[in-house]
C-alpha cells in the first residue's frame, strides 16, 4: 500500500508539475514564420529553439533546428527540444496538433491575429505570456504610429483599384479576409478582387479587362530573394494584358513579401504598398 | 441509314451550338455584331484559345478512353491509368521546383508532353512481351508506374517548403484559363494525329475486343494493332494533358456514355467519345468561368460533377451497359 501510494505521487508529480510562473521562459519553439519573427522582434531571438521549416527570417532564424512544417511538424522533435513554451497560430498550425501538445503537458501560446486591426493586439499578448510585456507594448505603440501615419494622409485623388497578384500562372489573385485585403483598404485603396468568394481565387483574365485595375502590384516568389523568377513567369500575363493602359503606363509593380505574413514587416509592406499607389 | 444521317447532323448540331455559347456566353455575355476593342481582345485571345483547347483535351481523352477500354478490354481503363500524366505531372512540378526555363514560355507544357511520352514509352515497354503488348501487363505496368511517379511527385511537393510551389501546382489539376494560341498547332497536330490513326483502326479495334484469336482470324494482327492504337492514345493524351494539365472523368466515363446511345462499334464510338468529351469539357468550362465571376472554378470539378450523376442516372435506366 505504502508503495502503491508513493509510485502513485511519484507519477503525480511528473505528470501535474506546479505551474511556475517563470517571467520569461527559456526554451521557446515557434510553429508559424509570422510567430517567429515576432519572436525576434521582442528580443526573444536567443531563447527561440526551435523553428518550422517556413521560418526564413530574421535570417538569424534559419540557424535554429528545424521541427518540421507548420502544418505537420514533428511532434517528437518539439517534444525532444524540451520547450518551456510552444508559440503557434491559428493561422496555419493544427489545432489538433496542440491539444496533443497541451496532453503532453507543453505549454502552449496560440495567437489568434489573423488581420492586420488585431496585430497590435497580437503583440501584447504575446509578449505579455512570454513575460516581455513592456518591449511588447513598446513595438504595439510603434507600430499603432506607423498605421495612424498612413491612413492619415489620405492619397489625392479618387480610390485606386488595385489587383494583388499573388501567382500568375494560373493567375491567383490576394482576395477578402487576407493580409494583403487590409493593407490595400489601410494604403487607400479598393482591392479589385476584394468581392471575391475565397481567400485567394483563382482571377479571371476576363474580369480584369472588363475591369481593369489601375495598378497591378505581384508579390514575389517566396523561393527567391529577388522577384526574378516571378517577373519570368508574369511576362506571359502581362503580354495578354499589354492593352490595358496599366500595363502600357507602367503601372506594375513587383514588392517584398512583407505583406505574406502578419508579423513585425507587415506595417513595411503597407508602407512600401501605398509608396507604389503614390508612384 | 437514314437515321444515322439524322443523328451525325444532330450530334454536329449540338456540338456548334456548344462552340458558340461558350465564345459568346460567360462572365458577360458577348454580341459579335457590337464589339469595342476590350470585348474583341477578351473574344479572340482569352476565350477563343480557350474553347479550342477545351476542344482538344476533351476529345483526346474521349477518343483515348474509349480506344483504350478496347484494348485493354477493361470498362475501368482511362487515359490516365497507364501513368501518362503522373509522368507528366512529375515532369511538370520537377521543372517548376528547378525553376527551369529551357523552353522559355513553353517550357512547363513541353516538359509535361516530355514526361508522358517518356512514361508512355516505359509502360510499353513493360508491357511487351513475345513479339508484342499485352493488355494485362500493360495495365499492370501503368499502375505500378502512376503509383510510383504519384509518390515522387508527393515527395518533391512535401520536401518544399514554398507556398507558391503549391500554387503552381494547381497547373497540374487541370487549369484551362491560361491558354493562349502560341502552343496550339503542337497540341492540334498530336490530338488529330492520334485521332486519325485510331478512327483509321477502328474496325480492328472491334477485333481486338472480342479477343486475339478472333482478331487473327479477321485478318488482323493483334499484336501490330495494339502497338498503333497504343502510340496513338499516348500521343493524345500527353498532349492533352501538356495543354491543361489533369481533367478527370473524360476518359473514364465519356466512352461509358457514348456507348449508352450508339453500343459498342468504334466506328462510331471512337468519334462520338471524342465529340462528346470535347462538348463536355467546354462546356464544363464555361460554367466554371461563368458561374462566380470574377472567380473561376477549375473545369475539371465541373465535369465530374456534371457529368457523374449523368452517368449514374444512364446506368439505372438503360439495362444494358455493354462493353
Amino acid at each position: 500500500m505504502f508503495k502503491w501510494s508513493v509510485t502513485a505521487m511519484i507519477i503525480f508529480i511528473f505528470l501535474f508539475p506546479v505551474p511556475c510562473r517563470a517571467k520569461t521562459p527559456e526554451r521557446i519553439i515557434s510553429l508559424a514564420p509570422n510567430m517567429t519573427e515576432m519572436l525576434f522582434a521582442l528580443g526573444l531571438g536567443d531563447r527561440v529553439v526551435g523553428v518550422t521549416s517556413f521560418c526564413d527570417y530574421p535570417p538569424e532564424a534559419r540557424k535554429k533546428p528545424r521541427v518540421g512544417g507548420m502544418s505537420n511538424p514533428s511532434l517528437e522533435a518539439v517534444v525532444s527540444l524540451k520547450p518551456d513554451i510552444v508559440v503557434m497560430t491559428t493561422d496555419g498550425n493544427q489545432k489538433a496538433f496542440e491539444e496533443r501538445l497541451r496532453s503532453l503537458h507543453l505549454k502552449t501560446y496560440v495567437s489568434r491575429a489573423r488581420r492586420i486591426r488585431d496585430l497590435a493586439k497580437g503583440i501584447r499578448d504575446l509578449g505579455a505570456a512570454l513575460g516581455v510585456r513592456e518591449k511588447a507594448d513598446r513595438l504595439a505603440a510603434d507600430y499603432k504610429a506607423r498605421l495612424e501615419r498612413i491612413e492619415a494622409l489620405k492619397p489625392a485623388g479618387p480610390k485606386k483599384k488595385v489587383l494583388f497578384i499573388v501567382w500568375p500562372d494560373p493567375l491567383i489573385a490576394a482576395g477578402p479576409g487576407t493580409v494583403i485585403d487590409d493593407a490595400i483598404k489601410i494604403a487607400g485603396g479598393i482591392n479589385l478582387a476584394g468581392r471575391s468568394i475565397a481567400e485567394y481565387p483563382k482571377y479571371s483574365l476576363e474580369a480584369i479587362l472588363r475591369d481593369p485595375p489601375d495598378l497591378i502590384v505581384i508579390g514575389p516568389d517566396m523561393r527567391e530573394q529577388d522577384s526574378g523568377s516571378i517577373r519570368k513567369l508574369a511576362r506571359g500575363l502581362l503580354s495578354r494584358l499589354r492593352t490595358l493602359p496599366v500595363v502600357k503606363n507602367h503601372k506594375v509593380f513587383y514588392v517584398s513579401d512583407d505583406l505574406y505574413r502578419l508579423g513585425p514587416r507587415t506595417i513595411r509592406g503597407i508602407e512600401e504598398l501605398r509608396r507604389v499607389m503614390d508612384e | 441509314m437514314n437515321s444515322m444521317k439524322t443523328g451525325i447532323f444532330f450530334i454536329i448540331l449540338v456540338f456548334s451550338a456548344v462552340l458558340a455559347a461558350s465564345l459568346f456566353l460567360g462572365p458577360s455575355v458577348i454580341n459579335p455584331f457590337a464589339m469595342d476593342g476590350t470585348t474583341k481582345v477578351i473574344l479572340f485571345s482569352i476565350r477563343a484559345p480557350r474553347v479550342v483547347v477545351a476542344v482538344l483535351m476533351g476529345t483526346a481523352l474521349g477518343a483515348s478512353g474509349a480506344v483504350l477500354q478496347g484494348i485493354l478490354r477493361n470498362p475501368l481503363a482511362d487515359p490516365y491509368i497507364l501513368g501518362i500524366s503522373s509522368g507528366a505531372a512529375l515532369a511538370a512540378a520537377s521543372g517548376i521546383v528547378l525553376g527551369l526555363s529551357v523552353f522559355g514560355t513553353f517550357t512547363i507544357p513541353v516538359l509535361a508532353f516530355i514526361g508522358a511520352i517518356v512514361t508512355g514509352g516505359i509502360v510499353g515497354i513493360l508491357g511487351w512481351r513475345r513479339g508484342g503488348l499485352w493488355p494485362e501487363r500493360l495495365l499492370l505496368a501503368g499502375v505500378g508506374l502512376s503509383f510510383l511517379f504519384s509518390a515522387l511527385l508527393m515527395l518533391l511537393l512535401s520536401l518544399s517548403t514554398t507556398e507558391g510551389l503549391r500554387r503552381a501546382t494547381l497547373w497540374i489539376f487541370g487549369d484551362l484559363s491560361m491558354s493562349d494560341w502560341s502552343i496550339m498547332p503542337y497540341g492540334l497536330l498530336f490530338v488529330a494525329g492520334g485521332l486519325a490513326v485510331s478512327l483509321w483502326r477502328a474496325k480492328a479495334l472491334n477485333a481486338l475486343i472480342l479477343g486475339d484469336e478472333l482478331t487473327h482470324s479477321l485478318g488482323f494482327s493483334p499484336h501490330r494493332e495494339r502497338f498503333l492504337l497504343f502510340v496513338a492514345v499516348g500521343l493524345m493524351t500527353a498532349a492533352s494533358v501538356a495543354l491543361g494539365g489533369m481533367i478527370g472523368f473524360i476518359g473514364l466515363l465519356v466512352p461509358h456514355i457514348a456507348r449508352f446511345f450508339l453500343g459498342s462499334d468504334n466506328r462510331f464510338l471512337v468519334p462520338a467519345s471524342a465529340v462528346l468529351g470535347g462538348a463536355l469539357l467546354c462546356v464544363a468550362d464555361l460554367i466554371g468561368r461563368s458561374l462566380i465571376p470574377p472567380m473561376e472554378l477549375p473545369a475539371g470539378i465541373i465535369t465530374a460533377i456534371i457529368g457523374a450523376p449523368y452517368f449514374l442516372y444512364l446506368l439505372r435506366k438503360k439495362n444494358v451497359l455493354s462493353f
